[in-house]
């Protein structure tokens, strides 16, 4: 008897905790990822053909979630962008 | 005063003449020489295709200056700059202190790889200490 009482409490216990895990208040979890590229020292914001890599088909800058670049690089990149695009060398947005 | 380094891109109308444009960049150059500036460098970028039209125009002349001096020669050119109607767009960007900033950051790496490389066994000794 003894024994079968623990194992429904055991049951209703794993239950409990697949509940939670597939809840609505799940955290969403992103994937560290490492950056493809190389980030120089200098981020100069004439090179183009670099910015174009932080920039998908809409024009927008990526994100650190998905580029993985460190924070300090993500600051020198996007005010590079933002400059390049002040001067008609990047567009603002991408129809 | 500290001598500071500057980057001065600007776009040209794609229908100004061609003796207008090089006689413009001149006087661009004499006015950072009078204001007590060096030029560095200056770079014709020539004729670009704009990312987005700008006053109605879908191309430009991109020229660019590398400019050394106090900062006061900035100020006038920039006045100059937007008086000016052959000129659609200007940017001024300093650079001295960021790029101070990347080789201080190249050095270090640099020498931390020299250490790593003094510490780490090289491919001759490596078997005698695993013996």
């Amino acid at each position: 008897m003894i024994d079968r009482e623990m194992d429904v409490i055991g049951e209703r216990d794993i239950m409990a905790g697949g509940e939670e895990q597939f809840g609505d208040k799940a955290p969403r979890r992103y994937q560290r990822r490492r950056p493809r590229q190389v980030i120089p020292d200098y981020v100069d914001w004439k090179d183009v053909e670099f910015l174009r890599q932080f920039i998908p088909e809409r024009g927008k800058i990526m994100p650190r979630r998905i580029s993985g670049v460190s924070a300090k690089d993500q600051r020198r990149i996007a005010t590079a962008i933002k400059r390049a695009r002040s001067m008609a060398l990047l567009p603002f947005v991408w129809e | 005063m500290a001598n500071r380094t500057y980057e001065v891109m600007y776009i040209v109308d794609p229908e100004t003449p061609a003796d207008k444009l090089t006689k413009l960049n001149e006087a661009v150059g004499k006015l950072i020489e009078k204001e007590g500036g060096t030029v560095v460098r200056m770079d014709d970028g020539g004729r670009r295709t704009l990312a987005y039209p700008i006053n109605k125009k879908t191309e430009g002349f991109y020229i660019l200056f590398e400019v050394e001096g106090s900062g006061q020669e900035i100020a006038e050119l920039e006045r100059r700059m937007r008086v000016n109607d052959m000129i659609i767009r200007y940017i001024t960007v300093r650079v001295d202190e960021d790029r101070k900033k990347a080789e201080r950051r190249t050095a270090k790496r640099e020498k931390r790889a020299a250490t790593r490389a003094k510490f780490r066994p090289t491919e001759e000794t490596a078997p005698e200490a695993a013996a």
